[in-house]
């Protein structure tokens, strides 16, 4: 692997094997000429804590000491909500130079190191259509990392699909495993066992950390809510007195427990459906509460499965909606 | 099931329970041996008794079978799911370890225009049933005798039901070898005992695909969640205006095929997509228009089976309580005939009373029963007894 790529890619193998191999050591960190590191990697973790891409890149030897410092001083600040910020911006940060690369990738023969990458991080084998223009994972893997997506365009339904594979252009592949970059990246931190610090670090993480505290004592709280169309739906059916299909009913008491409805109030919305039975009803809230039974409480359906039992009746507002739980959240 | 009386109904089971005794014990090989059986979870009804018994497990078929024929049981079920300890009890003890793909297609949600032809109500107040009438409504029903408007609606399904199925149950197989690339060897079709089709995969990589991910192959299958992007309808900022705009990597494959194939259109028809979509009345219009058009050509196979990991699910080879025929494998699904390929009981007679006049063929007999008491083979007597058609007599 070369260089230029351990800049872009600081969280693989080899980078680690170039530190070993250096003789690199903790104290060096306090050292005058380290400061510009040091420097450097709080900068990286104060634009991405806000969300943004570090974009600087400069020679490999600059970049794996940066990474690693910016992994001790994200640490060492101990906010897990920073941390996870980081580790998205890092996953992104990757997935912008793996996207570049992969792109190049018809041009030169370089192909095999960026499918080694997505095969010894990701367990995922990318080939090459046979028309060398999109690359393409088995529907199985595929499956297992965009089913956590929200976005509509990522259902399978949306992709092309065709003797076992998805086909995918450069920035869907490697968009496919920035989760997994980021939990690698995040699991990596979480890992770490950290001996005492350098001076240098020490209060680089110190003020970082007064920082993020500020930021994240705040706590938004929710909005009074209204019904998303789907259980608006099911409400009104229920009103006319009409059979309402039982994975209906069960996405009606689970939401209504969930927004903090009782058994009894749930009950009672029962009431006009033509088989009410008040007691049986009552056992299978208490049930769906997780009192009865095997004691699991049942969360609402997501919104896939509500639109796979026919039961979705989306209106514009519930555009990027995963579960009917969060409709009306972000209304002001 | 249903009697008048708890004297009839006690009869009726013991009838029952006998058939289906004999049944394991005379053909204990027909019942298949799940992969894995020491890591499954099993479970079993009992004739007449509401609620299942499971968190069994069993280590051998041998255990299984002598289970089997002591119990008799009316519904024998085998989870999909691999579990370390099967049977601990929360679900979470059972550590989860993966779980086959299956799917379930159901004759009843065909929609299958014969069905009030060969459907029957039986009155849930006073047990009495009636003949099919094409012109039956669910909800205008009541019953001739105390007018209670009640029912439960029995189905014996006719050769177009069952054609209607093995129509979807090819549909799904062409899904999974062409789109989603399976071999052909990996899917086992069963009769379902009923009135449908199992569709069993085996194949490694599905197995530990958690239930999101089934959901989506599930939408993917049934034709559910399609966005006119793509297939290059793309709205605007403007209300209800769009562009045609083909994606690049075309139109060729999967979804975008059969789409492409039904509007009769290619890559360069984006003038004829352009007015399609007018025709339509725009944007939105088009939308409703395609939805419908994908749930058609979709599967219509049961989400809440194919997403649920730790379901219990019928046994190959075993019988079926709603019916008494058995989950039977088809090796030939154009020439299976679950009426004679899934009627497995044996013909001595049995004496029972029907609740109406009733026609059926088994077997490649035909019977017409009036509502009577008769002596009829014990294959169509459980047949009857199980729909809640007759009482043993």
């Amino acid at each position: 692997m070369a260089g230029s790529d351990l800049a872009k890619y600081p969280f693989l193998n080899e980078a680690g094997e170039y530190l070993r191999e250096s003789g690199f050591g903790w104290d060096e960190l306090d050292l005058p000429d380290m400061q510009y590191i040091v420097d450097r990697a709080a900068e990286r973790i104060e634009i991405e804590a806000d969300g943004k891409l570090y974009d600087k890149l400069e020679r490999y030897e600059v970049e794996i000491l940066t990474f690693l410092v910016s992994l001790i001083i994200v640490k060492s600040v101990g906010i897990d909500q920073v941390l996870r910020k980081f580790a998205l911006a890092e996953a992104r940060r990757a997935e912008k130079f793996l996207t570049e690369d992969l792109r190049k990738q018809g041009e030169s023969k370089r192909g095999s190191v960026f499918a080694k990458i997505f095969e010894d991080l990701f367990k995922l084998k990318i080939s090459i259509s046979e028309d060398r223009r999109l690359f393409r994972v088995r529907v199985v893997d595929y499956l297992t990392r965009a089913s956590h997506f929200h976005e509509q365009e990522w259902k399978l339904i949306n992709r092309i699909v065709h003797n076992g594979y998805v086909y995918l252009d450069a920035d869907e592949t490697v968009r496919l495993v920035r989760n997994e970059l980021s939990i690698f990246i995040y699991d990596k931190v979480k890992a770490m066992t950290l001996p005492s610090l350098p001076q240098s670090i020490k209060s680089k993480a110190n003020q970082i950390q007064l920082k993020m505290l500020l930021r994240y004592e705040r706590r938004t709280s929710t909005a009074a809510r209204e019904y998303p169309p789907c259980i608006k739906h099911a409400l009104e059916v229920m009103g006319r007195g009409d059979n309402l299909p039982h994975s209906a009913r069960v996405m009606l008491a689970t939401y209504m427990l969930a927004i903090g409805k009782t058994v009894d109030e749930i009950v009672m919305m029962f009431e006009k459906a033509p088989d009410f039975n008040e007691k049986i009803t009552k056992y299978q809230v208490e049930h769906l509460a997780g009192m009865k039974g095997s004691h699991t409480k049942y969360s609402v359906p997501s919104c896939d499965k509500i639109r796979n039992e026919n039961l979705c009746f989306a209106t514009a507002e519930c555009e990027m909606l995963i579960n009917p739980i969060q409709f009306g959240r972000n209304k002001k | 099931m249903r009697a008048d009386t708890k004297a009839d109904a006690a009869k009726t089971i013991s009838v029952l329970k006998k058939t289906f005794k004999e049944y394991y014990f005379n053909r204990s090989k027909a019942v298949e041996q799940p992969l894995k059986i020491e890591q499954r979870e099993f479970g079993y009804m009992q004739c007449g008794q509401a609620g299942m018994l499971r968190h069994l497990s069993f280590k051998s078929m041998k255990e299984l079978d002598a289970l089997l024929v002591r119990e008799a049981p009316c519904d024998v079920y085998c989870s999909n799911g691999y579990y370390l300890f099967p049977a601990e009890q929360p679900m979470q003890a059972k550590q989860w370890h993966g779980a086959d793909l299956i799917f379930d297609i159901d004759g009843k949600d065909l929609g299958m225009p014969c069905v009030p032809s060969h459907s029957y109500f039986i009155c849930t107040q006073c047990d009495k049933a009636c003949p099919p009438e094409n012109d039956h409504q669910g909800s205008s029903y009541a019953c001739s005798f105390c007018h209670s408007n009640k029912a439960d609606y029995v189905s014996i399904p006719c050769s177009k039901c069952i054609e209607g199925s093995k129509r979807e149950t090819r549909r799904l197989i062409d899904f999974l070898l062409v789109d989603i690339g399976l071999e052909r060897s990996a899917i086992t079709v069963y009769f379902s005992g009923n009135n449908g089709f199992h569709i069993h995969i085996s194949d490694d990589a599905y197995v530990s695909l958690e239930p999101q991910a089934r959901s989506d192959l599930v939408s993917y299958l049934s034709g559910t969640g399609l966005i006119l992007e793509t297939i290059g309808v793309r709205k605007t900022n403007t209300e209800d205006s769009f562009s045609i705009k083909f994606p690049k990597s075309g139109l060729a494959y999967g979804w975008r095929r059969r789409i492409a194939d039904k509007l009769k259109i290619d890559m360069t028809s984006a003038i004829k997509l352009k007015n399609i979509v007018h025709q339509y009345g725009g944007y939105e219009g088009f939308k409703r228009e395609l939805e419908k058009i994908v749930k058609d050509m979709g599967v219509r196979i049961d989400p809440q089976v194919t997403t649920d990991v730790h379901r219990v699910f019928r046994m190959p080879g075993t019988l079926n309580s709603k019916s008494g025929l058995s989950k039977t494998k088809c090796t030939d699904l154009s020439s299976f005939d679950p009426f004679l390929d899934a009627c497995l009981l044996g013909d001595g007679l049995i004496n029972i009373r029907t609740k109406t006049q009733v026609k059926l063929k088994l077997k490649k007999k035909s019977f017409n029963i009036s509502a009577d008491s008769s002596e009829i083979p014990a294959y169509a007597a459980v047949y009857l007894m199980c729909k809640g058609l007759a009482q043993a007599g």
